[in-house]
């Protein structure tokens, strides 16, 4: 029972990380190009997860298609924050960016709400399950598990194989060594920012296929928290790393639950987000740049 | 220049009589009611309901009523409220801002026994009347406060209802599991059901609380499964509630009843799971479709007050400008503007004191159901009721004699459900 139970975790846990990972690279990417925390990640995930409830219920929509929707909207978001406010804070304080960036999620919310409305929402998209003997798998989730991998699988392979993902890697490495080689290094701040809240935006639409309850204007600041720490597991620069890092948190949330119920007296749901930090603080004494970050 | 500093100071002295006597008068020609409302953040649904009920009553109150009657004449309400954004910092700073800048007659809590316990300390140090609407956890009562009263029940008594309902109908269920919220009034309802529980010879074979703010309960509802109870009990507020629910559809674990608290009763539970909530039921202290009235207080021998059942949907409605039924978190903020308005009556007084004591002498009927505190604030007067969703509608099942249709148990499976299977008795 308990190995049946335990395995069982891990799936949902190995599945519900790929989403978690997904929603940190467009954090990371951020990071990575423009050195400049999003403090209101939340808000865009909050977005993409509107997006696609707002496309499922008005015009039933499959939530499949509301990833290049949300995808577009994220882009055009991004394009908009950096040219009003982003671009100019790019050499301030790094207080002014965060400061920044926590309006703009504010403001989102704000705007969402008013919109919307501040019920928790959400909708039903039957597609099946999928019973592997140990858990059953909505089939949903395992959508959201194959988009989030085929979506870092298409960031690393932009990164690394085309001329736009050069630029942008070079202008991470020495943005006055690219600007002097012709890049056009405000041109990829811009790209980067606007690729990296679309990212986020449609991880809002993945997150929504996992747990497609519970949306409101003011979901994301949860989500948030978890990214940071996602962040610093794969490596705050590194996008893919994200990823991965998302993959090792989703197996110690859902893994470390049975291990802690063993423990007479404690309440293990506490426990977990414990060890998440716990392991967090470990990371940061002992590896400043991330776990699987190769600096 | 002597006379001159004379002239200013005499000058300082009338201008600060006059300031003091005109706002005396003033506060004579209104009551204020101050509350820093949960417009936004995570409890902005419930806070909405609030602030459409308090509204509501206060119009009846002022426009139907004629006003609260003090010294043989009638006094308006008014009702000065601030979005506390859900927060606890911004709760006690809106208190502070609400009894010494805006000088309220009585303060109304916000939404939660979280928000509620954090305020109240503050109202205590100002000797200003605390009224509590949406904190039912009873450690509020156990802190030795004078000024808290409540309007909205025990959370111990939330699931002793649906207890009591199962224990009835099905004598064979014996294996109940329980999980709730780790907030301090999930985990006060926790406790009311399994002490109640346990009295009606349960075993309970599951507890467990969950993290406030969870994305995800798959690890805890696979322990839930692994179980195997009859039926079960949990929730703690709207959000979780609707994942409890959707992930234990997405896990398909089944049994004969299931019960959330706060979350439940409301129209946008089923909106949000469609048929995945049918058969779901939930406690709930007030319900459209209740038969408190007039003739009802009279015969159980209560004073009445406030405006009917319809009448008072119809208020609500012009209040939030929109067409939709109130639910309980409306009803109970609304019952307590009546609370108030008649012990204010009864103590010829808005002093805190005179007024508290009234408050302590009360018992009425309204809209709401019945209302009396004990000593230290508590509501024991109030009984709950506990809907259950069928072919998409809210049916009041217990207590017999407040039902409005038959308890379908055992529920449908979530696979019957998928397949269009709807709970009907």
């Amino acid at each position: 029972m308990f190995f049946e139970q335990i395995t069982g975790n891990l799936i949902q846990g190995l599945v519900l990380g790929s989403v978690y990972g997904m929603a940190t690279m467009g954090l990371s990417l951020i990071f990575g190009v423009l050195k400049i925390v999003n403090v209101g990640h939340g808000a865009f995930i909050m977005v993409g997860a509107f997006i696609t409830l707002w496309l499922f219920n008005t015009l039933g929509l499959s939530p499949i298609l509301a990833i290049p929707a949300a995808f577009a909207v994220g882009m055009l978001l991004g394009l908009l924050f950096y040219y009003t406010t982003m671009r100019r804070l790019i050499k301030a304080p790094e207080l002014a960016s965060l400061l920044a960036t926590f309006s703009i999620g504010i403001l989102l919310e704000e705007v969402i709400k008013l919109i919307f409305g501040s019920e928790f929402r959400g909708y039903n998209w039957a597609v099946g399950k999928l019973n592997l003997g140990v858990t059953v798998l909505p089939m949903s989730k395992l959508y959201a598990c194959i988009g989030s991998a085929i979506i870092a699988l298409l960031l690393y392979i932009w990164f690394n194989k085309t001329r736009a993902g050069t630029a942008m890697r070079s202008v991470v490495e020495d943005s006055e060594g690219a600007r002097v080689c012709g890049v056009n290094v405000d041109g990829t701040y811009a790209m980067s920012f606007a690729i990296g809240i679309g990212l986020t935006v449609v991880s809002g639409v993945l997150l929504t296929m996992f747990i497609p309850v519970g949306i409101n204007p003011y979901m994301g600041g949860g989500y948030t928290l978890k990214a940071f720490v996602i962040a610093v597991l794969g490596g705050l620069a590194s996008p893919y790393g994200a990823f991965f890092g998302g993959l090792v948190f989703g197996l110690i949330e859902n893994g470390s639950y049975m291990l802690f119920a063993l423990i007479p007296g404690v309440e293990p749901f506490a426990l977990t987000r414990f060890l998440s930090f716990v392991i967090l603080l470990i990371i940061l004494l002992i590896r400043p740049t991330g776990l699987l970050s190769t600096k | 220049m002597k006379k001159n500093s004379l002239t200013i100071i005499l000058s300082c002295v009338a201008v600060f009589c006059f300031c003091f006597l005109s706002n005396s008068f003033a506060a004579k020609k209104k009551i204020v009611i101050g509350h820093p409302a949960c417009l936004s953040g995570k409890y902005a649904k419930a806070g909405e309901q609030a602030v459409g009920g308090i509204k509501a009553c206060i119009d009846w109150v002022n426009t139907n009523y004629g006003g609260v009657t003090l010294d043989g004449k009638k006094v308006p309400l008014e009702y000065k409220y601030y979005d506390c954004e859900s927060k606890k910092e911004s709760v006690t700073s809106l208190l502070g801002r609400l009894i010494t800048v805006d000088k309220v007659n009585v303060v109304f809590a916000p939404y939660s026994s979280g928000l509620t316990l954090r305020g109240a300390p503050v109202s205590e140090s100002n000797r200003m009347l605390y009224m509590d609407h949406g904190g039912a956890n009873n450690k509020i009562f156990t802190q030795g406060f004078r000024y808290v009263v409540q309007t909205i029940g025990p959370a111990t008594a939330y699931h002793e209802g649906t207890l009591n309902m199962i224990h009835m109908t099905d004598p064979e269920a014996k294996r109940v599991a329980l999980a709730y919220e780790d907030s301090e009034f999930a985990k006060m309802v926790m406790e009311g059901a399994e002490t109640h529980a346990k009295k009606l010879g349960f075993e309970i074979v599951f507890k467990r609380t969950y993290p406030k703010g969870v994305t995800d309960l798959t690890p805890l509802l696979s322990a839930l499964k692994a179980s195997k109870p009859d039926f079960i009990l949990g929730g703690g507020h709207f959000e979780d509630g609707q994942l409890f629910n959707r992930q234990m559809a997405d896990l398909d674990i089944n049994s004969n009843a299931l019960s959330l608290i706060a979350a439940a009763t409301l129209p946008a539970f089923y909106e949000a799971l469609t048929s995945m909530a049918e058969g779901v039921m939930g406690p709930s202290h007030w319900e459209y479709g209740v038969k408190y009235s007039k003739s009802e207080a009279k015969k159980v021998g209560m004073e009445w007050i406030g405006p009917g059942q319809d009448e008072f949907v119809a208020l609500f409605k012009k209040a939030v400008g929109k067409d939709t039924i109130p639910d309980y978190h409306a009803a109970e903020a609304g019952a307590q503007v009546l609370a108030y308005v008649l012990a204010v009556e009864k103590a010829n007084s808005f002093d805190t004191d005179t007024v508290r004591k009234a408050l302590g002498d009360l018992t009425f009927m309204s809209f709401y159901g019945g209302w009396d505190i004990d000593d230290s604030g508590l509501q024991v007067g109030h009984s709950m009721v506990d809907v259950q969703w069928q072919d998409g509608k809210r049916i009041i099942v217990w207590p017999r004699e407040a039902r409005t249709g038959k308890l379908v148990y055992p529920i449908p499976t979530f696979a019957e459900k998928a397949k269009g299977k709807i709970a009907t008795p």
